[in-house]
């Protein structure tokens, strides 16, 4: 019997370590990234750095030399993501919040469960798609308008990154606006609003504060956004002038020069990651006064009705129409995407560009892409799987809600899932790809995304384990069984669908993340790759690169097309796996339920 | 026929060779030789959930093979009080149990193993909760547990629980049936069976008819009734009938205390508490 115990201590303790990697990897990428940009920053100066507003690195720069050659400010890249975050809230804001009141309280049971899908496919396409759609279509669209006649920029970034944003606001919204308690849209009613009047005057103003930590999340992501940026604005570093005015944001600079970054550029470029890092501890922080605050009003604040509103008035008429207008139009644009690039990249999906190895000079081939892609989908959920769910169970079965450990894992999930990708790649490439060997591996990009993943794969097997009644684990432990088997034998065989569902849409995060892999698994199209420890580029990689030669662009929409299916089927899959769950816990609901009405009815008798 | 054939095979195993000796023996040998053969001794139990006084100074003896019911109005704390004799309160946070819990010759909050303790103390909850796998491994799932991995051994136990719950003829066309698909009356005995086949002394029954239709609420009965011959039965229940029916003795239960305990037809027919006779004839809970 002591095997036993020894046993469930190991177990424990293992469940625990994973936890713990969380938290190490927060503590890890915070001090990387900053103790490798300190000595840039001492020697730009730290007021020079940010508030210079000319960016002109010379990458012969060494930090012994004396004084610097080149201008290393980054100011009009601060302003830069600023106004193309705060274009994506004004475009992705407005769309998002009247498309979530559509959908919560606008239509039926069938066109919500159709939208909800459009919105899950929207989330799920790429953000270098995104990019690459921006740059093909919309452009050339806007240079017919623009005064410059170019028309990348502020415009077509903020409505690109607004579309980003919209899955996030709008299921946040939704979610909110679904949780107002019935009775005080039914008291709107009985005093004599209409439907859209109570929906705006009363549910809106109660889910406010999940409205605004809607927004803010927005923000987060539009501010981390970096493949599809770069593809887009333009990126002359200045502040942008006018809606078509190019501009780069904190983001693209990183990408755009690591590269070929000298020394102290190369600081300089690690520093903005770390001002990039400030703002996202913002607007966490900010995100959570919001959620708090909003829980420690609902209970005091009293809430007007919309009748006391003049009747000249029509606002909440127009809110309804507003809401159709911008459903329609997310799902147009959804409908749009999807549909051009299969449109123009099917018909150049060639058995030449699909299963032909590449060689430098020679046509793009895709083959070395597509095994590189499934090198580091075998390495990073090799990782992050087990990680992720070991953690779940040490979360869901072993911890005690309130306590401290608990609460410090928590936030780090948090933290981890609020990090732009870039700054994972970042930190890939300053502990990763040094320890394998210097250059950029597979390996080193199965390492970075693994933590990258780390919260997805947390947060949806959390999801599964709770589903599973307690009753089931109240009767294995009755039995005698211990905690270890009652998780392996009853929890996880039960929740299995939905990490199952889990595993498929980290997969899914794998082949369509670009911007950590770039300098940590390899940037261009290369030839075969060389093992584990070799370099190769992943085909949402290689979208990029191709996308970046015009020469090829039948090409790139070919890539775009295939990468694009395989994503929206692999997140069609998991969700079809995740809804079993759900079912198979059913069956037993429904007899419990038939027997109590049975029971009824014979105490009736 | 069936019983019998199964208490022959119990008094075979050695660990029951013990208490045919004299008791001083018995006492020196239970340092190693735990044994949890005999009733439930409680003395003195409290119990809290965090601030809240569930269980107030309460001392019972509940005897080897005889049905015991615990009755009483909704949080009374009669069903806590049966999760202490398995130790399931452990699992509840800011719960603390106080008092001597004795079981054969255990201390079953000294420093046991608790799984050693669920294996011989069996519970069957109130709504049933069978397992998301076939019949055939419901019922194993005990015995794997504890080591049990020879399908000749398993096969034997299942047949042997299914007769013990009397649903062999029921369920033996479909052992490999999901246990999902089965009427909740069957999904209960399907559970006892299930807590039989790891050869509990004990069984505790938390309500396990109140969710069931009459006629299964019957069989229930009745396979209860049976079950005292092997093993100690102590039922929660609501149903005071019930309690009237098929029990030897009842305690009767009120806001946390031990109101009155006794055979059950003297509690039932010359209630010594008023309170017990208030609620046995239905004016309060």
């Amino acid at each position: 019997m002591n095997r036993v115990k020894a046993k469930e201590y190991a177990s424990k303790a293992l469940f625990a370590a994973a936890a713990i990697v969380c938290i190490v990897a927060v503590v890890a990428i915070f001090v990387f990234i900053v103790i490798r940009s300190i000595p840039a920053l001492s020697k730009i100066g730290f007021f020079n750095f940010v508030f210079g507003d000319v960016w002109n690195p010379d990458r012969y720069d060494e930090y012994v030399t004396d004084p610097l050659a080149g201008r290393y400010g980054i100011l009009t890249m601060i302003v830069g993501s600023i106004f193309s975050t705060v274009g994506a809230l004004i475009i992705g804001g407005i769309l998002g919040f009247f498309t979530a009141v559509f959908l919560a309280r606008f239509c039926g049971p069938r066109v919500k469960r159709v939208f909800g899908a459009v919105i899950n496919l929207l989330a799920g396409i790429p953000s270098v798609i995104y990019g690459f759609f921006g740059m093909a279509v919309i452009i050339p669209l806007f240079a017919n308008i623009s005064p410059t006649g170019d028309g990348a920029g502020l415009l077509v970034t903020s409505l690109v990154l607004g579309i980003m944003i919209l899955p996030t606001v709008v299921a946040l919204t939704k979610n909110g606006l679904e949780a107002v308690p019935q009775e005080l849209y039914e008291g709107a009613r009985a005093l004599g609003a209409t439907h859209e009047q109570a929906v705006f005057k009363t549910v809106v103003p109660a889910a406010k504060s999940s409205i605004v930590a809607a927004l803010i999340l927005g923000v987060g992501r539009a501010i981390g956004e970096t493949m599809a940026v770069i593809m887009i604005a333009g990126n002359s570093p200045e502040i942008p002038g006018g809606l078509f005015g190019s501009f780069r944001t904190m983001t693209a600079n990183i990408v755009l020069e690591m590269g070929y970054a000298g020394e102290v550029q190369m600081g300089a470029l690690l520093a903005t990651g770390v001002i990039l890092l400030v703002f996202i501890a913002i607007i966490n922080l900010l995100f959570g006064l919001v959620i708090s605050g909003g829980k420690k009003n609902k209970g005091g604040k009293k809430l007007s009705l919309g009748v006391t509103m003049p009747k000249w008035l029509n606002f909440s008429a127009i809110g309804k129409v507003v809401s159709w207008v911008c459903a329609v139009f997310v799902a147009v644009f959804l409908v749009l995407i999807i549909g051009y690039i299969v449109i123009r990249g099917l018909p150049h999906i060639t058995g030449d560009l699909l299963f032909k190895n590449y060689h430098y000079g020679g046509e793009p081939a895709l083959l070395p892409a597509i095994v590189s892609t499934l090198l580091l989908i075998v390495v990073s959920i090799v990782i992050a799987v087990p990680l992720g769910i070991a953690t779940a169970i040490f979360l869901n079965e072993y911890t005690k809600k309130g306590s401290k450990f608990v609460r410090i894992i928590r936030s780090s999930i948090d933290v981890l899932s609020g990090i732009p990708s870039i700054v994972y790649g970042l930190f890939g490439m300053l502990t990763f790809v040094v320890w394998f060997g210097g250059s950029s591996s597979i390996l080193a990009g199965g390492f970075t995304i693994s933590i990258m993943l780390l919260p997805t794969v947390i947060r949806s097997t959390e999801e599964s384990l709770k589903a599973v009644p307690d009753s089931f684990r109240e009767g294995s432990f009755a039995l005698g069984a211990g905690k270890v088997r009652t998780i392996f034998k009853i929890v996880l065989p039960s929740a299995l669908p939905g990490i199952l569902s889990a595993v498929i849409l980290a997969i899914g995060r794998v082949v369509s993340e670009t911007a950590p892999l770039m300098y940590t698994m390899g940037s261009v199209l290369q030839p075969m790759p060389d093992g584990f420890l070799g370099s190769g580029a992943t085909l949402a990689v290689a979208l990029y690169a191709l996308a970046g030669e015009y020469k090829y662009m039948d090409e790139a929409y070919a890539t775009a097309c295939v990468l694009m299916v395989l994503v929206l089927i692999l997140n069609f899959f998991a969700g079809f796996i995740g809804k079993r769950l759900g079912k198979k816990f059913q069956g037993e609901n429904n007899a419990v339920r038939k027997t109590k009405k049975q029971s009824k009815q014979s105490s009736e008798d | 026929m069936l019983f019998g054939k199964r208490k022959n095979k119990a008094s075979s195993l050695p660990k029951t060779e013990p208490q045919e000796t004299a008791e001083g023996v018995v006492a020196e040998t239970a340092a190693e030789e735990l044994s949890y053969d005999g009733g439930i001794t409680v003395k003195e139990a409290n119990l809290h959930y965090g601030d809240f006084h569930a269980l107030k100074n309460i001392s019972i003896e509940i005897p080897e093979h005889r049905i015991t019911a615990f009755i009483g109005p909704s949080g009374c704390g009669k069903s806590t009080f049966l999760k202490c004799f398995n130790r399931m309160n452990d699992l509840v946070a800011g719960c603390k149990v106080e008092g001597e819990f004795t079981i054969g010759n255990v201390n079953i909050y000294g420093n046991i193993d608790v799984n050693e303790l669920r294996k011989n103390v069996g519970m069957v909850f109130q709504k049933p909760n069978p397992f998301p796998m076939s019949v055939y491994d419901n019922i194993v799932y005990g015995p794997r547990t504890f080591g049990i991995k020879k399908r000749a051994a398993l096969d034997e136990i299942v047949e042997r629980s299914l007769k013990q719950a009397a649903m062999w003829d029921e369920l033996k066309d479909r052992l490999n049936k999901s246990a999902l698909g089965l009427s909740g009356g069957q999904q209960q005995r399907l559970c006892i069976a299930r807590a039989l086949a790891v050869d509990p002394k004990i069984i505790l029954m938390d309500e396990p008819t109140s969710a069931l239709d009459p006629i299964s609420t019957g069989k229930i009965e009745d396979l209860c009734m049976e079950l005292k011959n092997d093993v100690t039965v102590v039922i929660v229940t609501h149903n005071m009938q019930q309690a009237a029916r098929i029990s030897d003795k009842t305690a009767f239960f009120l806001l946390g205390d031990l109101i009155e305990y006794g055979e059950t037809d003297q509690i039932f027919d010359r209630p010594k508490d008023k309170k017990t006779e208030e609620y046995i004839t239905g004016r309060f809970g």
